[in-house]
């Protein structure tokens, strides 16, 4: 221990080797290692689906492991309950608190303690409390008498990290914890788990916010599949793209067929929304689609796309926007007036939102027939002939019609949804994750479906976390980030790691558009937030004042330098203004405090007489987070 | 995910399989049991007896029913019958029978929409709302009533019970013929279909496009029409209208849905097995009176059944999602 180059890292408080975990036939997690070490922020990653929730709810106690060996301080361990964990020192703080929301927030901080025998003094727990507080440096911040239901996302959250620390815990898991907090709240509790970290607990982050990952975690950890395939990387070793690779890491294989050439499109869209909002989720996503097109609404789960689709459809209510159909302006408050004006969802949750249980397949079949159908009866007879020619398209077996839909599997439910919409022949559908749970043999022909829809005329919308299968089956994708359209851009600019980049949720989005914002209009110019790759440009946010100069960048698309109007500026990126015809540009790199990049500000202005550069960089040099660490 | 696609079941093991078919299996094996122990339960007079027992409780059964259906209760069955039995008796002082009778009709209706919008516009608790209707109903009751039964009936009323044709008496048959439309609206209309839908997944029923609003409040008119059309029959037979009348009715005729097998979670019944669980209510109160078993043994075997039906459907249920 005495030579500087010996690792001082401490041992793994927590070692997780080879674990699994099935749910039915599904595998959540096929091998995932994971250490966790007293006085280290870990950061697990991974994309939807990877696993990374479910190995966090299996060291925290919530559900038991398939397989595998997980130890703790070196001994093995088992855990069955929450309780356990608990009792282990290990403690989840999650996305979806798991806070008794009637009971005040001292009762909450304590409520593993409710469980023990004997009595309990509430004034002693109280000063125990003001003490976990006061050592998080928030005495002030929560009022202990209040019901946590009165709380804000935030306190809520310091009431779960308190609640963990009230139980001593050793080692903390963050599920997420930043996914509904803002930019300030977000440092403060970044502040929190410096603190615990320096106390020499053990932590995890769970998250796929990269710029985050960057600014609190001390390694990585990546799993993709269900399996670890990055494992303790130090952070300060790696950039985004790095991350990205390991999270993605493979090629789409041959599932999607190319779609066949030659395919017209309408020439007006048939289908547009322009700034819908439907808050919390949906603050202002635009789009357009052709009939013939499919285009893809990539995105996080929880990113607002469903929710828009909700909105579109009636389903849930809208704060503004205004949506056409064959550009005339329509307003269905209701999903019988959206069927009627010719659109047709098939939702996220099969069996929550598509699958009526006690009605039979057929039933299932024409249930948006039935809707339609203006008379008594069930309307069946009207649509009998493009039901059986439907029947065989899908190869659905003719003769089990009048059993239960949910003794089919998941792929064969997803064709029967698919075929209800089908059966009312919509001019715009739209299909919300049609994949989810789909075997790999069904998927391909849901996908050769959707083609032939599209093929027919029908403007497709597909809505997808699964950015391999948006690039596999769309000819144009519009990237939805926390509620606000980022970018809409043809497949053939895109790949699955620029689109990962797009979807990353940027705490940091508004406040640097404020700053874009500030900059064009002091300034006269253009000011722009982009990722720059090599000679590939993306750019984030771009504001121009009136009369700016035009650089060729706009927000959400992707360009390559030498198209620009400023190649010069983009080549040589000194710390002074550069010069391009009669464009003068300055890029400021922004990073956090750890250095990483978070792309660059640019302000193009005309003329030559350009501004000082210490003006400019001033009101950049604040994105930067303020280093708060010595 | 997966699971396995098995082979269509055939038709005659489907009808054997069905819920129905175990209810009938069930209501004739009670039958031979009530006729072994008493020689008067077969009697052509007995039968009739008890054909002319299910009437009431049959009719507000088909009501209850399409609200169970629906993933509701309504409570207030027996309330609004009483309410408007009285009400009938006092429009008939002024009103011919023609006239009387479907006013008094409507009036269960207008009562049901009440409870119906706000149970599906306000989303309030269909327990909470129908026991109000239900106290508000009984009050109502005694107040119009003046806390006695009213008498003096016309006596014309009597031929709707006391008619017959081809020997089956016009109450019997109306009763037939109410299961048969019931039936035939709850499997072949879009109406019927609805109704099972909004029971089984509000939220997919919407998202399709269904009225689901419509009809989550319609089945509450119905049963509250209902109540006001089974009280006309048993006003026709009693020729009085008595404030108290349809005392807990609401228990029988939710317990003879759920004995026909109706899922008080709502999109699981049929009205056949309603009909059974008439049937087999009906019988087993029969057959007690003819035991001279005393009445207040009687309330225990019914609750005991009900406790037994709703076990059974639990246990099949758990059977059929293990597989």
């Amino acid at each position: 221990m005495t030579h500087q180059d010996i690792e001082t890292r401490a041992a793994p408080l927590l070692s997780a080797r080879g674990v699994s975990k099935t749910f039915g036939s599904t595998k959540a997690l096929v091998d995932a290692n994971l250490d966790l070490r007293p006085g280290e922020i870990t950061g697990l990653l991974g994309a939807n689906g990877a696993g990374k929730s479910t190995l966090s709810r299996i060291i925290s106690g919530h559900i038991a492991p398939s397989g595998g060996t997980l130890t703790l301080g070196g001994a093995p361990f088992a855990i069955s309950s929450t309780r356990d964990a608990f009792h282990h020192g290990i403690a989840l703080v999650a996305q979806e608190t798991s806070l008794a929301p009637d009971m005040s927030v001292l009762e909450n901080i304590f409520l593993p303690d409710l469980a023990r025998p004997g009595r309990l003094s509430f004034a002693r727990l109280r000063d125990r409390a003001l003490e976990i507080l006061s050592s998080l440096g928030h005495e002030h911040a929560l009022p202990l008498n209040a019901e946590v239901r009165s709380l804000s996302a935030a306190q809520r959250q310091l009431v779960e990290i308190a609640k963990a620390l009230a139980l001593d815990a050793r080692l903390v898991i963050f599920d997420e914890p930043t996914a509904s907090l803002s930019p300030t709240e977000v440092d403060s509790l970044f502040d929190i788990m410096a603190r615990l970290r320096d106390d020499g607990r053990a932590l995890a982050f769970v998250s796929h916010r990269l710029e985050e990952v960057f600014a609190i975690t001390d390694r990585v950890t990546i799993l993709r599949e269900g399996t670890t395939v990055a494992q303790d990387l130090p952070t300060a070793d790696l950039n985004q793209g790095d991350i990205i690779r390991h999270m993605v890491g493979k090629d789409i294989g041959a599932i999607y067929d190319a779609r066949r050439a030659g395919h017209a499109l309408s020439d007006a869209p048939v289908f547009e929304v322009r700034n819908l909002k439907a808050e919390p989720w949906v603050r202002d996503i635009s789009f357009s689609v052709r009939g013939g097109e499919i285009l893809g609404l990539g995105g996080l789960v929880g990113a607002g796309r469903s929710e828009a689709a909700e909105a579109i459809f009636g389903l849930r209510a809208r704060q503004g926007g205004e949506i056409f159909v064959n550009g005339a302006p329509v307003n269905p408050r209701r999903p019988a007036e959206a069927i009627r004006l010719g659109l047709g969802l098939v939702a996220e949750d099969r069996r929550a939102q598509n699958i009526v249980p006690d009605l039979s397949v057929r039933e299932n079949l024409m249930l948006a027939q039935m809707g339609l159908h203006r008379g008594f009866g069930r309307g069946f007879g009207a649509v009998k002939a493009r039901m059986d020619r439907l029947i065989e398209q899908l190869g659905l077996p003719a003769n089990r019609l009048d059993t239960s839909l949910l003794n089919y599997s998941g792929g064969m439910q997803q064709k029967i949804i698919i075929a209800r919409w089908l059966l009312v022949d919509p001019r715009i559908l739209i299909l919300d994750e049609p994949t989810k749970g789909v075997d790999i043999g069904t998927r391909s022909s849901i996908y050769k479906l959707l083609q032939e829809v599209a093929d027919a005329g029908v403007a497709v919308i597909v809505i997808s976390s699964d950015f391999e299968e948006l690039l596999g089956v769309c000819e144009r994708i519009v990237v939805v980030s926390d509620g606000f359209t980022i970018a809409d851009l043809p497949k053939s600019l895109l790949s699955e790691e620029k689109l990962t980049l797009l979807a990353a949720p940027r705490t940091s989005t508004e406040r640097n558009t404020a700053v874009l914002r500030d900059l064009s209009h002091s300034f006269g110019g253009q000011a722009f937030w982009t990722l720059i790759d090599g000679d590939e440009l993306i750019c984030l946010a771009c504001v121009t004042h009136t009369g700016g100069p035009e650089t060729g960048l706009a927000a959400g698309q992707a360009i390559r330098a030498e198209d620009t109007a400023i190649p010069a500026a983009l080549a040589t990126r000194s710390d002074a203004f550069t010069a391009d015809g009669a464009v003068t540009t300055l890029l400021t790199q922004l990073r956090d405090k750890r250095g990483h990049d978070l792309g660059w500000i640019g302000l193009s202005v005309p003329g030559n007489a350009p501004p000082c550069v210490k003006d400019v960089t001033a009101r950049v040099a604040h994105l930067s987070r303020p280093e708060k660490e010595t | 995910m997966a699971t396995r696609d098995t082979t269509s079941p055939g038709l005659v093991s489907r009808v054997l399989n069905s819920l129905e078919f175990r209810m009938l299996g069930l209501a004739l094996l009670l039958a031979v049991a009530l006729s072994l122990l008493s020689p008067y339960f077969l009697t052509q007079r007995n039968l009739f007896n008890i054909m002319d027992q299910s009437v009431v409780i049959g009719i507000v059964a088909v009501g209850m029913t399409f609200v169970i259906l629906t993933g509701g209760i309504d409570l207030s069955v027996g309330a609004v019958f009483g309410l408007t039995g009285i009400a009938l008796a006092l429009l008939l002082r002024d009103f011919p029978i023609a006239v009387a009778i479907p006013l008094a009709v409507a009036m269960g209706g207008v009562v049901g929409l009440f409870s119906g919008v706000l149970i599906a516009v306000f989303g309030l608790a269909p327990f909470v709302v129908t026991l109000g209707v239900m106290a508000i109903g009984r009050s109502l009751s005694f107040i119009l009533s003046g806390q006695r039964s009213l008498s003096g009936l016309p006596a014309d009323l009597q031929n709707i019970v006391y008619s017959s044709f081809l020997g089956i008496p016009a109450n019997v048959l109306f009763l037939i013929a109410l299961y048969a439309l019931a039936w035939a609206y709850l499997t072949y209309t879009k109406g019927g279909r609805t109704i099972y839908a909004v029971g089984s997944n509000v939220e997919a029923a919407r998202a399709a496009g269904l009225s689901t609003t419509f009809y989550s409040i319609l089945p509450y008119v119905v049963s509250g029409a209902l109540s006001a059309v089974a009280v006309t029959f048993s006003l026709a037979q009693i020729m009085s209208a008595d404030p108290l009348a349809g005392n807990q009715l609401e228990l029988d005729a939710i317990a003879a849905v759920v004995i026909g097998g109706a899922s008080l979670y709502g999109g699981r019944g049929t009205i056949i097995g309603t009909l059974m669980g008439v049937l087999i209510m009906v019988m087993i109160r029969n057959g007690l009176n003819l035991m001279g078993v005393s009445p207040f043994w009687q309330g225990s075997a019914i609750g005991s059944i009900i406790i037994l039906a709703l076990l059974a459907e639990r246990l099949i249920n758990w059977r059929s999602t293990r597989r």
